[in-house]
């Protein structure tokens, strides 16, 4: 009964029923393999959503072939409604972009650890994710994340961001002279020991710690649409 | 009603921890305060140099925490203050010899007995400071404008902090000179990391070199810099906690003075 590779294949996903169908095939042929399924349905199908989906990027043939094929199912099965799947996700970008447009973060699980207060000599802190510290870091303090280090305040103790191996971690304080910093693997001594009074952050360039004015370098706000971190 | 009861720590060792206690306890005794003085560091004890009483221990605070003497029979009268009272480290035990649980029903007598009952923490943060906090209401840290020092004065307070404590600071040897050529941290640097309520700033003064080799309160000398921050210490503590904090400096004109008064912010 399995075939290898059948020309319409029929599921129910959520509410509809979702058609997977093979466009290169003739319309007859694949209105037989329908007519073969849906008459095993019987009165499963009436009134019901159907979505056709013709795979691979669209087309102004193939939404042709799902409108076709969609007045022949109304007709001749009295289904209620079809349509396309929605846009297909193809490239990275248009995912990214799509996350943009739908807000995908309101449904993102929150991951960062945010506290408030003063972080003291012989304490550490360790975050699961992200780490967001509104106040100071104080020399002999340790802060250590999986994700980015932000601190609302004077960074001096320890700062080990994106451990054990996340590179792509970046570490930033207004007041940013870290005592040691990891990203990753790597490992910098204190970058200078006099901060210069601006918002600075450090990541990972080319295999070594740099640690820039964030404003200035703008690293963030370089990316053309909002990610979740 | 019951006394308080402060510790005086640092978590560094030897930054004034030992004449803060004696000076702070003689300028409360002064005013007419029955004070007492615990040298909490077993083994090694120095309290009892500082305020030129050590050829009069009979007992002390191990023989009186376990049992083996009456507080009041550990507690010795100093010499030229009525109302201040010692109450010696042992020399030849460790800090294993007394608990903490055993140190809160000790301080809980002493507090029947005192209007202040001041303890001097050993330097480090294992048993002997255990001990020492364990029964303590409050805290005041000394710490000198250096790294090393504050990053020392740190650990403790989050410590003190995690023990339900919160503490006050004593900026202890500041050098006025030093601090305006840039040279020393100044006290304002040191209260931006530490961000806790400062009690007073101690100038550095070669008279307290002088007074703890000899044994008596540097308070007693009228014209003693740090002598009269002790004092005001003393004050701060006891009923008068917005004594304008006078910042250590080279110069001594009024204006200045009073200017530096109304900079000061706690």
């Amino acid at each position: 009964m399995i075939k290898d590779n059948p020309v319409v294949k029929l599921k129910g996903v959520g509410d509809s029923l979702w058609i997977t169908l093979d466009p290169a095939q003739p319309v007859d042929v694949i209105q037989k393999e329908m007519d073969r399924l849906f008459n095993r349905m019987k009165h499963l199908a009436v009134n019901a959503r159907i979505i056709i989906d013709t795979g691979g990027k669209d087309s102004k043939e193939k939404s042709k072939l799902v409108q076709e094929l969609g007045f022949y199912l109304k007709e001749k099965f009295c289904v209620g409604y079809v349509s396309m799947p929605p846009r297909q996700r193809v490239v990275d970008e248009e995912r990214a972009r799509k996350k943009d447009v739908s807000r995908s973060w309101e449904h993102h699980k929150n991951n960062v650890l945010m506290l408030a207060g003063r972080v003291r000599s012989g304490q550490k802190v360790v975050a699961k994710k992200h780490l967001l510290i509104m106040g100071d870091v104080n020399p002999g303090a340790e802060v250590q994340a999986a994700g980015d280090i932000i601190v609302m305040g004077t960074l001096k103790g320890l700062a080990a961001a994106g451990q054990p191996e996340n590179e792509e971690a970046i570490v930033a304080a207004l007041v940013f002279c870290p005592s040691l910093l990891k990203i990753g693997g790597y490992v910098a001594g204190a970058p200078s020991l006099q901060s210069m009074g601006i918002a600075e952050f450090a990541h990972v360039e080319h295999g070594e710690i740099i640690v820039e004015d964030y404003l200035k370098a703008g690293f963030f706000g370089k990316l053309p649409w909002l990610e979740v971190r | 009603m019951d006394g308080k009861v402060i510790v005086v720590t640092s978590g560094k060792g030897g930054v004034g921890k030992t004449t803060a206690t004696a000076s702070v306890g003689a300028a409360l005794a002064q005013t007419g305060k029955r004070v007492v003085v615990v040298d909490m560091d077993i083994g090694l004890r120095n309290l009892d140099v500082v305020m030129g009483l050590e050829n009069r221990i009979v007992f002390n605070i191990v023989d009186a925490v376990n049992g083996k003497c009456k507080s009041r029979q550990a507690a010795i009268k100093d010499r030229k203050i009525d109302n201040l009272f010692l109450i010696p480290a042992s020399q030849n035990d460790n800090k294993n010899a007394i608990t903490p649980e055993k140190m809160v029903e000790f301080v809980k007598e002493l507090k029947k007995e005192f209007d202040f009952v001041f303890m001097d923490c050993p330097a480090g943060i294992e048993q002997g400071f255990e001990n020492a906090v364990a029964a303590a209401d409050e805290a005041l840290v000394i710490c000198t404008p250096e790294v090393s020092a504050v990053r020392d004065a740190d650990r403790v307070i989050g410590l003190l902090y995690s023990k339900s404590i919160t503490p006050k600071l004593i900026v202890n040897r500041i050098v006025p000179e030093m601090v305006e050529r840039g040279d020393m941290l100044s006290h304002t640097d040191v209260l931006d990391v530490l961000s806790i309520d400062l009690l007073g700033l101690i100038p550095m003064d070669e008279n307290v070199v002088v007074a703890t080799n000899t044994g008596t309160p540097i308070i007693f000398n009228n014209q003693s810099k740090a002598g009269n921050a002790f004092k005001r210490i003393g004050l701060r503590l006891d009923g008068h906690p917005d004594l304008p904090i006078e910042v250590p400096s080279t110069k001594s004109s009024l204006w200045k003075k009073i200017v530096q008064k109304f900079a000061v912010k706690k």
